[in-house]
C-alpha cells in the first residue's frame, strides 16, 4: 500500500490503478479497506482542491470513505487527468485502515466529460456526497445538475455564498430532487442551537419561548457579505420555525473573526437572555434574568475536515434544516 | 410540590442532543466507594461534556467520611482525571459541572441525616429548578437497600408514581441476591417503598453499544432474522473470559463464584438478546417481556456443566499465583473461577440447539464474544472432490474490539477447485471511528429520561435464580472444582462436555 503516494494513472484505468494500490502492500500491518461514503468533492482552483483532499484525507479516519476530489476549470485548454491514492490511518497497534482518493482535474470542455467518469468511480451501494466548495453556480444548473444525479446529499457552505440565490438552489434542490442538502454553516451553528435549547429546557422557560420578541446576532465579517450574515439568518429561521414564534431581528456582522460571537434574545417583558462565545475557554455561555439558568455548551472543533465529518456521521436528511432553509430564503429576500 | 406539564422542548429536535432530561436531584449513596470514583462521576462528567445534561442537574454524594462540597469536588474531579473518557478534564465544563455537584455526609442508619438530606433537596428544587425529581442511586451493598429504602419512605422522599408530579426513580447494582429467595427478599424490599416502574436495576453489559447493538442486527436487517433459528443454526456459543484474576474483590467474590457474577446476570442477558423472538416495540416492557419468555424456556441443567477453579500458571507472559493464595481468599475455597454448561431452550425456534456458555476468570485474555455456528449445505457437493467445508460462523465481538464478522467458505484462485474459509469483517474503530460512549452513561441518561428498557425487570432477576438455583446447590454439596492453570481456557472437562457433541469450543 503505497497510502499518501499519488499515482498518476489514465481517466479509463482509474479502477485498476486503485486496484494495483492494495496490491503493493508489503507491510507488515493488517490493512482494512473501508468506506461508509462516497464523497465527491468539486473545486474551482488549485488551493480549493489541496482544501478538500486534505480536509477529507483528514475526515477519513472518523468516516472512511472513497473521495472522488474534482478540479474543474472551464475556461481552460481541453484536457482530463487523473491521480489516485490511498489515505491510511492506525487502528489500534497493528491494523491500518485505509480510504482511497481519485483526484480528476478537468480543463476546457472536458469538463462536461466529468459527471459520467465520477458515476463510474462510485462504490456500489454506498452513499453519495457531493461537496461543494465555494461559490455554487446558481446561474449555471446545467452543469451543476448532472454532478448532483447520483448524489444523496449535497454539502455546501453558505459562508462562501455571495447571494441569496445561491441559498434558493439549494431550496430548490431539496424541494425538487432527492439529494438531501446540507450545510457546513449549519453545523457550526449546532453549537449555538445546542445552547439556545438549553436555556429552554427547564420548563418554566419553555412556556417563555413564546414571549420572546427580538433577536440580535453579532457575528463577524468572511469573504463574502452575504455569507457573513448566512449563519444568522439560519439561526433567526431556525427560531422561528421550531418555536413557531414570529420575532424581529438585528444582524451586526461588523466583527473581524468570521462567526457568531453573541445571541441577545429579548423578551415581551424586556428581560433578556444572552449567549456569547468565550473563544480561550472554547465555549458558548448562556444566561440572564433570574429564570435563566447558566448553561454552558463546548464548542466543538471547527476545522473543515471536523465540519465534514459531523456531517457525514448523520446518516439521514436533516429535516429541522430544510424547514428553517425555505424561512432563511424568505429572510434573505428581505 | 405539583409538576407543570409541558410540551418537549421544540428547539431540541434534530439536535445530537436531542434527549435532554430534566434536571433532577441524583444521590449517590455510598459516594465514598470506588463505583462512584471510577463509575458513576467520570460518567455524569461525560454527559455535562457531551452536552447531554440539563441546566441545574444536581448530584449530592451521601456517604460517611466528612468531606465538604469544595473537598467532594476536589476529589470527584480528580477522578475525572483519571477515568473519564474525555481527557484532559475541559476546565469550562467541569466548572458549571461542579456547580451542581454537592456532599451530604450522613450515616444510612441515621434517621436525622436523612432528614438534613431531604431540607437540602428541597432546597436544590428552589435554587436549581430541580422540580422535586428524584434520583437515588443505591453504590451500597444489598445490606442497606432496606435501611436506606425505608428511611427514604419514612421521611416522604418517595413520590407515588400514580399521582401526577414529580419522579422518583431507584437505581440497584447487582448482585441482585444470591439465589432464588434473597432475590425475592430485596425485590420485595425495593417494592415496599418503590414501585416496580420506580426501581432502575443495572446491568452494565446492557449498556455497552454492541450489546445493543444486537437487536439492531437481529431486527434491523432482514437478511439475518430468517436464519435464525433451528433449522439453519447448528449451535451457539457465548464465551466470557477475563484475563484477570479476583484483584481486589476476593472477598466477595469468594462468596459468590462465576456463576452467580457473570452467568447469572450478564451471560443470561446474552442468551436472552440472542434468542428472544421479536418485540412488539422497541419498548421497556415490550423488550423485556421477550427477554423473560426466553429465560422462562430455560430447560433445567442436565450434567453437561462444569466447573473449575485457575492455580497458578501464567498469563499474558506474566506469572499468576492461583486462586486459593489470592488476597481475601479462603485457602481451601471450593469457589468456582470457571463454569460452562451446555443450554437448552425449550421454545419452537431453539428447540434442540445447545447454547455453549461460559465463562472464566484468569483466561489468557479478555473477551466477550458470542458465535453463531450454522447448519452446513444440505447436499455437499464439494466434500465429494475431498473438500473440507467449514461451517459459516456469525461472531459478534461485545468486547475488546467490537464488531461482527461472517466466515464463510470461498474458492481460491487457480485451476484447481479448492477453498479456503474467509471471513467479512465489520468492525467499531474501523467504520466509526468514535469511542463508544461508557456503558454507565448510558444507563444514567435512560435514568434520567425514564426509559427502563436497558434495565433488567424483577421477573427477568427471579427467572435466571430460578434455573440457576439446583445447579448452584447441587455444587455446594458435591467435591472440588475441576483445576485449570492460569492462562489456559479453562479445565478439560470443559473440552470434553462440547466435544462429545462432536463440535468444538471457537478460539475466540
Amino acid at each position: 500500500m503505497n497510502a499518501g503516494t499519488d499515482l498518476k494513472v489514465d481517466t479509463n484505468a482509474i479502477e485498476k490503478g486503485l486496484a494495483s494500490l492494495w496490491r503493493t502492500d508489503k507491510s507488515d500491518e493488517a490493512i482494512t479497506r473501508a468506506a461508509l461514503w462516497n464523497v465527491v468533492a468539486h473545486t474551482w482552483t488549485g488551493e480549493q482542491q489541496a482544501q478538500a483532499s486534505d480536509a477529507l484525507a483528514r475526515a477519513s479516519e472518523s468516516v472512511p470513505s472513497r473521495s472522488i476530489v474534482v478540479r474543474s476549470n472551464p475556461s481552460g485548454r481541453a484536457s482530463l487527468s487523473s491521480w489516485v491514492s490511498a489515505n491510511c490511518h492506525l487502528v489500534g497497534k497493528n491494523q491500518q485502515v485505509c480510504s482511497e482518493e481519485v483526484v480528476i482535474v478537468a480543463d476546457g470542455n472536458r469538463v462536461h466529460h466529468v459527471a459520467p467518469l465520477v458515476s463510474a468511480l462510485l462504490l456500489p451501494d454506498m452513499p453519495v456526497a457531493v461537496w461543494w466548495l465555494g461559490d455554487l453556480p446558481s446561474e449555471n444548473e446545467t452543469y451543476v445538475a448532472p454532478l448532483l444525479d447520483p448524489a444523496d446529499r449535497l454539502i455546501v457552505d453558505s459562508r462562501e455564498f455571495n447571494a441569496p440565490d445561491d441559498l434558493a438552489l439549494v431550496g430548490r434542490i431539496a424541494e425538487e430532487t432527492t439529494t438531501a442538502p446540507a450545510d457546513l454553516n449549519w453545523v457550526r451553528l449546532e453549537e449555538w442551537r445546542a445552547a439556545t435549547a438549553s436555556l429552554f429546557d427547564p420548563a418554566p422557560m419553555r412556556e417563555r419561548l413564546r414571549d420572546l420578541r427580538h433577536v440580535k446576532i453579532v457575528s463577524g465579517r468572511g469573504s463574502f457579505e452575504f455569507g457573513s450574515s448566512a449563519e444568522g439568518l439560519l439561526y433567526v429561521a431556525w427560531l422561528k420555525v421550531q418555536g413557531d414564534i414570529e420575532v424581529a431581528f438585528e444582524l451586526d456582522c461588523a466583527r473581524s473573526k468570521p462567526g457568531i460571537e453573541l445571541i441577545e434574545l429579548r423578551f415581551a417583558d424586556g428581560t433578556t437572555a444572552t449567549l456569547t462565545r468565550d473563544r480561550e475557554r472554547g465555549v458558548v455561555i448562556g444566561g440572564g434574568d433570574a429564570h435563566v439558568l447558566d448553561c454552558i455548551t463546548r464548542l466543538q472543533s471547527r476545522g473543515l475536515h471536523d465540519l465534514i465529518v459531523r456531517q457525514l456521521k448523520r446518516p439521514e436528511i436533516d429535516r429541522v434544516y430544510v424547514k428553517s432553509l425555505r424561512v432563511a430564503r424568505e429572510l434573505a429576500d428581505r | 410540590m405539583t409538576a407543570i406539564a409541558v410540551e418537549p422542548n421544540p428547539l431540541r429536535e434534530g439536535l445530537e442532543q436531542e434527549r435532554v432530561p430534566d434536571a433532577s436531584c441524583l444521590v449517590i449513596f455510598g459516594a465514598s466507594g470506588d463505583l462512584t470514583q471510577r463509575k458513576l462521576i467520570p460518567a455524569l462528567y461525560a454527559l455535562a461534556h457531551d452536552g447531554l445534561l440539563p441546566a441545574g442537574q444536581t448530584i449530592i454524594g451521601f456517604a460517611r467520611p466528612d468531606y465538604t462540597d469544595d473537598a467532594f469536588r476536589a476529589a470527584m474531579r480528580e477522578a475525572c482525571e483519571k477515568h473519564a473518557r474525555t481527557k484532559p478534564v475541559d476546565d469550562a465544563v467541569w466548572e458549571n459541572f461542579a456547580r451542581g455537584l454537592f456532599y451530604q455526609r450522613g450515616e444510612f442508619t441515621d434517621p436525622e441525616a436523612y432528614l438534613r438530606l431531604r431540607r437540602r433537596l428541597e432546597e436544590f428544587d428552589k435554587t436549581r429548578g430541580t422540580g422535586g425529581r428524584r434520583i437515588y442511586y443505591l453504590a451500597v451493598p444489598p445490606d442497606f437497600f432496606a435501611q436506606i429504602s425505608e428511611f427514604l419512605g419514612a421521611e416522604k422522599m418517595v413520590g407515588d408514581p400514580e399521582r401526577d408530579g414529580p419522579y422518583t426513580r431507584v437505581i440497584i447494582e447487582k448482585p441482585f441476591g444470591h439465589d432464588l429467595a434473597s432475590a425475592r427478599e430485596l425485590n420485595r424490599v425495593a417494592v415496599t417503598t418503590f414501585r416496580e416502574r420506580q426501581v432502575f436495576r443495572i446491568d452494565h453489559y446492557l449498556g455497552k453499544e454492541t450489546v445493543q447493538n444486537l437487536l439492531v442486527l437481529r431486527f434491523a436487517n432482514g437478511i439475518f432474522e430468517p436464519f435464525w433459528n433451528r433449522q439453519y443454526i447448528d449451535h451457539v456459543q457465548l464465551t466470557v473470559a477475563e484475563s484477570i484474576g479476583v484483584e481486589k474483590r476476593g472477598s466477595y467474590f469468594d462468596s459468590a463464584g462465576i456463576t452467580r457474577d457473570i452467568i447469572q446476570n450478564h451471560m443470561l442477558q446474552l442468551v436472552s438478546l440472542v434468542a428472544m423472538e421479536p418485540p412488539v416495540a422497541f419498548e421497556a416492557n415490550s423488550v423485556r417481556d421477550e427477554k423473560v419468555k426466553v429465560l422462562r424456556a430455560l430447560r433445567e441443567l442436565d450434567d453437561r456443566v462444569v466447573r473449575g477453579q485457575y492455580v497458578e500458571g501464567s498469563v499474558l507472559g506474566e506469572p499468576a499465583a492461583g486462586y486459593r493464595s489470592e488476597e481475601k481468599v479462603d485457602p481451601k475455597s471450593r469457589t468456582e473461577t470457571y463454569a460452562a454448561m451446555r443450554v437448552f431452550i425449550d421454545n419452537w425456534r431453539w428447540a434442540d440447539v445447545p447454547f455453549y456458555i461460559r465463562a472464566g476468570k484468569r483466561l489468557p485474555k479478555r473477551v466477550t464474544d458470542i458465535s453463531i455456528h450454522f447448519r452446513p449445505a444440505p447436499y455437499p457437493l464439494f466434500s465429494r472432490l475431498g473438500l473440507k467445508m467449514s461451517a459459516n460462523v456469525l461472531a459478534i465481538r461485545i468486547q475488546p474490539d467490537e464488531g461482527v464478522s461472517l466466515k464463510f467458505d470461498s474458492k481460491v484462485p487457480g485451476p484447481a477447485v479448492r477453498t479456503a474459509p474467509v471471513s467479512m469483517e465489520f468492525r467499531y474503530a474501523t467504520s466509526f471511528g468514535a469511542e463508544p460512549p461508557e456503558a454507565y452513561e448510558r444507563l444514567l441518561l435512560e435514568t434520567m429520561l425514564g426509559d427502563a428498557t436497558l434495565f433488567a425487570r424483577r421477573d427477568e432477576i427471579e427467572t435466571a435464580w430460578a434455573w440457576l438455583d439446583p445447579l448452584l446447590k447441587r455444587w455446594a454439596a458435591n467435591g472440588d472444582p475441576n483445576p485449570y492453570a492460569a492462562g489456559t481456557w479453562g479445565p478439560e472437562a470443559a473440552d470434553q462436555l462440547i466435544e462429545r457433541d462432536g463440535r468444538k469450543w471457537r478460539r475466540p
